[in-house]
């Protein structure tokens, strides 16, 4: 049953335009930060905040930069998964498919894993399309990438991707949740963008010691591998903590609340 | 559960096994009673018409046999399976809830076949269903392109899929012309001649009457009456149209029916008066005017429509009707 809602959610998301703006929109994006990066780059030092190609060139010099995007990236995986459930509201949907499906968790269950995979798909779509225009960037700066495809190259690369592939998961599940508390679409966006962008930076400005403890703050370490105000394996428990109580909560509601639109 | 014990009380003769039976169906919203107390006994087999001004917890109720609203107090049962238990019974339920809500960007296809791969049907079912809703030809375009009349047939079109045993219609003809709502009248007795039963709801009660063999009639969120719409027309007053020689005689002849304790209505367009008779036969009326000079040139009988007999059940008027809950219809 739960598969049978993933690929009914599945059915709906992989529609042209939708498909088209996520893994395009994405995959431009990541290309075109991973450009700037490679076309900024001094030879030497650090200049403006950029990497060096000399850092480039190592072993982990795809994921250099990287950290400064994920916030870019927990932006857009929380959009779209807010506006994903917040829409089965505002259309009117959420009542068809109740008929079809009456089990709500079963529902929500499929529906979730439905634009997680989405997303995830999209990002890995995205990483591939960067690292090939990383590639391409770098030899047009005639620097080297023999370091990136060896072993430690490898394995960095794909732990930086693994990373991002859990706070992938992380921000769209807390999308997909806010979108299913607020049920407007515009408001769920509205709100997960404030407290990521603003909220939290402004918390931990004034009580620093909050850092560890939100969980914008901790995916972000989550997808960085770790950072120095919280490390990684704090930034993992305390994210699974927020996710669990998250889900616990929209099953709880999805699966009592009346549905009177 | 049988109409015998379901329709105690209301005259009804049993006949048939119930799709749908509910008891002291009750929903509240904070202070608010919206549906209060309500006992439906709707017989497998028939075409239901769920009647009632707009605001009458139509809507509601039908969304607490769907699953989506859940009761208050009360309790039932829908084609066997407990109203407690949705996925007992929604396998063999077809639904249009209010306006038909679907994903605009995709065709109406996909919309179906959505719908058909969440309840695990088979994706064979989109093809005939489009069909049967005159939607074939236009199943590829995108939903957002539909008009209001191919919204609602995609509305009908994914009520079908799972080949229903009941189906429920909330306001099926809401937005269409003329044109769409023969064509909506004739969907629907065409599903009650497959066998299905056909819950439909509307303000409209004309409408009603010329579709459906049963009806629930609820006012305020309280039942009002149910029961066959024959057994109901039987059981109403009859009429008297009364059209005297010369229109001069008209005013002349209504005092007299008033004097005599009836309550006329004076038709000035047709120079016809309409009496409710209270007791008073064709034959007393027209000896009557004939006692005072009036020849009639016609005089007859007429059985009062489903909407006169909602207003008589419910002790109001076309007056006590609310702004935006006007009965209309298309004659």
């Amino acid at each position: 049953m739960t598969w049978a809602a993933f690929t009914s959610e599945w059915t709906k998301l992989k529609r042209k335009t939708l498909l088209l703006s996520t893994f395009l929109g994405l995959a431009v994006a990541a290309s075109l930060f991973v450009i700037l990066i490679f076309s900024q780059a001094p030879a030497t030092g650090s200049g403006g905040g950029l990497p060096s190609l000399q850092q480039l060139a190592r072993p982990n010099g795809l994921i250099v930069g990287v950290d400064r995007a994920v916030m870019l990236l927990g932006i857009v995986a929380f959009g779209i998964a807010a506006a994903q459930s917040a829409s089965e509201y505002s259309l009117g949907t959420l009542r068809q498919l109740l008929v079809r499906q009456p089990r709500r968790v079963t529902l929500l269950v499929g529906k979730m894993l439905g634009v997680i995979t989405f997303l995830l798909l999209a990002f890995v779509f995205a990483a591939v399309v960067a690292f090939v225009v990383a590639v391409v960037a770098m030899h047009a700066r005639h620097g080297s990438t023999t370091a990136w495809f060896d072993g430690t190259g490898m394995t960095d690369l794909f732990r930086a991707l693994g990373n991002i592939s859990l706070a992938v998961v992380g921000y769209s599940v807390l999308g997909l949740v806010i979108g299913l508390f607020v049920r407007s679409a515009v408001f769920a966006v509205i709100l997960g963008f404030a407290w990521m962008i603003a909220v939290e930076n402004i918390i931990t400005r004034i009580v620093p010691s909050t850092e560890k403890w939100l969980p914008g703050m901790a995916l972000e370490a989550v997808a960085t591998g770790g950072g120095e105000g919280v490390n990684y394996s704090h930034g993992i428990l305390v994210a699974a903590v927020y996710l669990v109580v998250a889900i616990v909560a929209a099953a709880l509601i999805f699966a009592r609340r009346d549905v009177t639109a | 559960m049988t109409v015998t014990q379901a329709t105690r009380g209301t005259g009804e003769k049993p006949s048939a096994q119930l799709a749908v039976s509910t008891t002291g169906l009750t929903k509240r919203f904070g202070d608010r009673t919206v549906v209060d107390r309500v006992d439906l006994a709707i017989p497998a087999g028939s075409v239901c018409g769920f009647v009632g001004p707009n605001g009458a917890g139509k809507t509601t109720t039908i969304r607490m046999l769907l699953g989506l609203i859940r009761p208050t107090a009360g309790g039932g049962s829908i084609l066997g399976g407990s109203l407690a238990e949705p996925p007992t019974y929604l396998r063999k339920v077809g639904a249009l809830i209010e306006a038909p809500a679907f994903y605009p960007q995709l065709s109406g296809q996909d919309n179906l076949r959505a719908l058909a791969r969440l309840g695990q049907l088979n994706l064979k079912t989109v093809a005939p269903a489009l069909a049967r809703a005159g939607l074939t030809a236009r199943a590829g375009d995108k939903y957002r392109s539909f008009s209001l009349g191919m919204k609602q047939r995609l509305g009908i079109a994914a009520a079908l899929l799972p080949d229903p045993e009941l189906l429920i219609l909330d306001e099926p003809t809401n937005g269409l012309d003329p044109a769409g709502i023969v064509e909506m009248r004739g969907l629907i007795r065409s599903f009650a001649d497959d066998g299905m039963t056909v819950l439909v709801s509307s303000h409209l009660i004309s409408e009603i009457e010329q579709i459906c063999d049963y009806v629930v009639m609820i006012r305020a969120g309280r039942l009002v009456h149910q029961g066959s719409v024959a057994n109901l027309r039987a059981t109403q007053q009859r009429d008297l149209i009364a059209a005297p020689e010369h229109d001069a005689d008209l005013e002349q002849l209504a005092k007299l029916l008033e004097a005599a304790g009836c309550t006329t209505t004076m038709q000035p367009a047709e120079n016809t008066v309409r009496v409710e008779t209270a007791g008073l036969s064709a034959a007393d009326l027209n000896r009557l005017a004939a006692r005072n000079g009036i020849t009639l040139r016609q005089l007859a009988e007429q059985t009062r429509s489903l909407e006169r007999a909602f207003f008589a059940l419910t002790g109001t008027d076309d007056a006590g009707v609310l702004p935006g809950q006007e009965m209309g219809a298309i004659k």
